[in-house]
């Protein structure tokens, strides 16, 4: 009674303290704490811990973007130092940004082996060192490798690291704490002029070398990383987990069945883990539950003589595993974990999330061309994209805090932000005046910040925190090549379009893009509850066939042929 | 060119070597209703004869062979209101860098001179020092120096083994048929430390916070030690 009790108490410290900062207060709250346990100041420690998390994230997203953005800066200094023409000089920044998508599975690897805290300190270690050792550059390649290579790879470790710990802490406010974070690109405007200032007063190597510097603040931010277990790890994890649901009070009656087995509180928490999830959870929380259950608690249930008990849970368990195919199986998680690759709904989101980040850089692209195409003068055309780089930080932030609120699911709204992108971009060639456009702007930008403020939660929601890691190393992996291929690919269609005004070539190539991952999330989203791996299939193969048909039309005239048709 | 009434115009000439050159003034069609007109061609003080007059232009025609021919040139109408052009005859103008190039000790650093359009007959390469030209002549200081020329148009200084005293302002001069002209470059040499003070100051702070992290963290497992 008094385990049970003190389940649900802690659960619902647990969520407390990740909504409110001070966890003082659940010292208050727990009177009945006993000494096996964790004490409650460091639950209370945990709950703070994860704005900690938070900030990191938001750092090394201001950090790692400004950087990448003001790559552009220092492409003039070294073409005039080092030497080599602009392609080659190019050459650095692209392998720096796209080993940042690139290097995530190696880094997945990485993470699981060693833990997320060093992974992020390498990777801090990584970017620092590289910016350090690149002010003895003398070359192109050795800058290439220097800047390009050991950036990339830092900030993939910094990036993936701090990914799948806010998604592991932050339970409750996963979107809200997801924006929070990524709003950190949007004060990435600062770091341009900055840059210029340091590149005036001290020359880029200078420069490189107080960058150097602030990158190394990241090391004591990714000290606050902490494993969210202090004491022996499944233990505390599991607890950790099953916070999530308020459901482990019925567990007791067979927790005390189980306890005299082995270890009493070791077999109760795991056994805690696996019945909430047989409740008949909705709550998307249960499948991050579901999730660790499966591997961790069953590896161990093996092992001990519980037989009264293993069974019983395991068939529990089996019947509670919903959208993730069977890992009863697996006895241990590989390093390199694959089987992402061979799941459907890996594939589905992937391509919704390679095709989003296509659809998603266009528009600014060629959101000045086209004003200037209008008349704008390029003064107002660049107030359009400081308003939308507002807007967009404004709306991620609200929708990550729409979304906690839990008034539907989060792909709900992750389909509805989608699809009116979609519709407000097949619209934008309406847009003719600066009003009009701003609305455009507007919109869109609504759109864009509202669906990628939940990308990282909708992905733990369908895979679990568990998955979390090697799901978004090769996400982000295919997302790099997209992104590699992306720009030159819309510089293509502009290219078959410049028969036609740009302005209704551009955006209609960003209205298909965007339409596509709509598609594409509308079709997964219906089976994902229900797990059926046909539907998945059909639906995928009919879109797959939409994909393919816009895709080959994109470098033929046959589509240019449609379009003049519409005229 | 035409003259526009009341205003006074410029036009900017770029001659590299010797040519001819015929420089007319022409008046817009809307004018022609100004009737006794006087036309005359000015240089400085000097009024040059040659005229061609057609119906509403009125042209000379400049044999120029050297740099003493360059100067300013006015087509002065003289009607109800006094209308002038002025054509600026002059060598082309070199592109330097207004930013001062900010390199360090012990390093090297290249300073690019360029023409455009025009190929210049020779570079040469000056350093200021104070009020005096310094001409730098690559081959007596050969460790020092390195002239490049990586194409006519563009000349490479690269200075190796900067110390403070390389601190301040080069000039850059092509020369033409026609003349000379020069280009602005400065230099700023910097010493290691300047950069490396922040650099520290920072790592400091770093420093100051991971003990801090640090000590947090031995703090609290100690507590749930003893908890």
């Amino acid at each position: 009674m008094k385990r049970r009790f003190l389940f649900a108490s802690n659960c619902f410290a647990e969520d407390f303290s990740s909504m409110q900062q001070q966890g003082e207060e659940r010292k208050e709250e727990e009177p009945e704490v006993p000494a096996a346990r964790k004490s409650p100041s460091t639950e209370a420690a945990d709950g703070g811990w994860a704005w900690g998390v938070v900030f990191h994230f938001f750092l090394v997203n201001v950090l790692v973007m400004g950087m990448l953005k003001t790559f552009g800066i220092f492409f003039v200094a070294f073409q005039e130092e080092v030497g080599g023409s602009s392609e080659q000089v190019s050459w650095i920044g692209s392998i720096m940004s796209s080993l940042r998508f690139l290097g995530a599975p190696l880094v997945a690897v990485v993470c699981k082996s060693l833990g997320e805290r060093p992974t992020s300190i390498i990777g801090a270690g990584l970017v620092g060192g590289g910016c350090l050792l690149s002010t003895q550059a003398t070359s192109v390649p050795f800058l290439c490798v220097s800047m390009g290579l050991l950036l990339g790879m830092g900030f993939a470790c910094l990036y993936q690291a701090a990914a799948v710990m806010t998604a592991k802490r932050c339970r409750t406010r996963l979107a809200f704490s997801n924006a929070i974070a990524r709003s950190g690109m949007g004060l990435t405007f600062l770091i341009a002029p900055f840059t210029q200032l340091l590149i005036d007063f001290y020359g880029w190597q200078g420069t490189l070398l107080i960058f150097g510097g602030i990158m190394l603040n990241l090391v004591p931010s990714s000290m606050l990383l902490r494993p969210i277990s202090t004491q022996p790890p499944q233990r505390s994890s599991a607890k950790n987990q099953d916070c999530g649901s308020l459901m482990a009070k019925k567990d007791s009656e067979t927790l005390d069945g189980c306890s005299d087995e082995t270890t009493p509180r070791e077999i109760q928490l795991r056994s805690a883990q696996d019945l909430p999830t047989t409740e008949g959870l909705l709550m998307s929380h249960g499948r991050d539950v579901s999730g660790p259950v499966n591997t961790s608690a069953l590896e161990r249930l093996k092992k001990p003589p519980v037989d009264s008990c293993s069974p019983e849970i395991a068939t529990e368990a089996k019947r509670s595993y919903k959208s993730l195919p069977p890992t009863e199986k697996e006895n241990s998680q590989p390093l390199l974990d694959f089987s992402p690759l061979k799941d459907p709904v890996f594939c589905i989101f992937t391509w919704s999330f390679l095709f989003s980040h296509l659809a998603y850089f266009v528009p600014i692209f060629h959101l000045v061309a086209r004003a200037r195409t209008l008349g704008i003068s390029s003064m107002d055309a660049s107030y359009l994209i400081s308003v939308a780089g507002i807007t967009e930080t404004v709306s991620q932030l609200l929708s990550g805090w729409v979304a906690d609120q839990n008034w539907t699911k989060k792909y709900h709204y992750h389909v509805a932000y989608l699809v009116l992108g979609g519709i407000t971009n097949l619209l934008c060639p309406l847009a003719t005046t600066f009003p009009l456009l701003m609305t455009y702007v507007v919109a869109f930008a609504v759109f864009c910040g509202g669906f990628m403020a939940l990308v990282l939660p909708v992905l733990v929601d369908l895979v679990g925190v568990q998955k979390l890691h090697s799901y978004l190393g090769f996400a982000a992996f295919f997302a790099g090549i997209a992104a590699i291929g992306g720009p030159p690919l819309a510089g293509n269609c502009n290219v078959i379009y410049k028969l036609y005004p740009p302005q209704t070539s551009s955006d209609k190539t960003c209205s298909g893009f965007t339409l596509l991952p709509i598609c594409i999330q509308g079709c997964f989203f219906c089976p994902s509850e229900k797990k059926k791996t046909k539907m998945h299939f059909r639906n995928l193969s009919l879109y797959t066939g939409n994909i393919l048909l816009v895709n080959l039309q994109n470098p033929t005239s046959s589509l240019t042929a449609a379009w003049k048709k519409r005229g | 060119l035409l003259g526009v009434s009341g205003t006074s115009m410029e036009k900017n000439i770029t001659l590299d070597s010797a040519t001819i050159i015929e420089l007319s003034c022409r008046l817009d069609n809307k004018y022609s209703h100004l009737k006794s007109l006087q036309v005359t061609w000015k240089r400085g003080n000097e009024t040059i004869r040659h005229i061609d007059k057609t119906e509403n232009s009125w042209s000379i025609q400049l044999k120029i062979l050297d740099s003493s021919k360059l100067g300013n040139y006015r087509c002065i109408l003289k009607g109800e209101e006094e209308i002038s052009a002025i054509f600026y005859l002059q060598v082309p103008k070199i592109e330097g860098k207004e930013k001062p190039i900010v390199s360090y000790e012990g390093d090297s650093a290249i300073m690019i001179c360029k023409s455009f359009g025009y190929t210049p007959i020779a570079w040469t390469w000056y350093k200021i020092n104070g009020s005096e030209q310094i001409a730098i002549n690559d081959s007596l200081v050969a460790d020092k120096y390195v002239i490049n020329s990586v194409s006519a148009n563009v000349t490479h200084l690269k200075i190796l083994k900067l110390t403070k005293e390389d601190d301040g302002v080069y000039w850059c001069e092509a020369a033409f048929e026609l003349g000379r002209s020069k280009g602005n470059l400065k230099l700023k040499v910097l010493s290691l430390m300047v950069p490396l003070k922040p650099f520290l100051a920072i790592v400091a702070e770093v420093v100051i916070l991971v003990t801090i992290v640090f000590l947090y963290e031995m703090y609290s497992k100690k507590k749930e030690k003893c908890a």
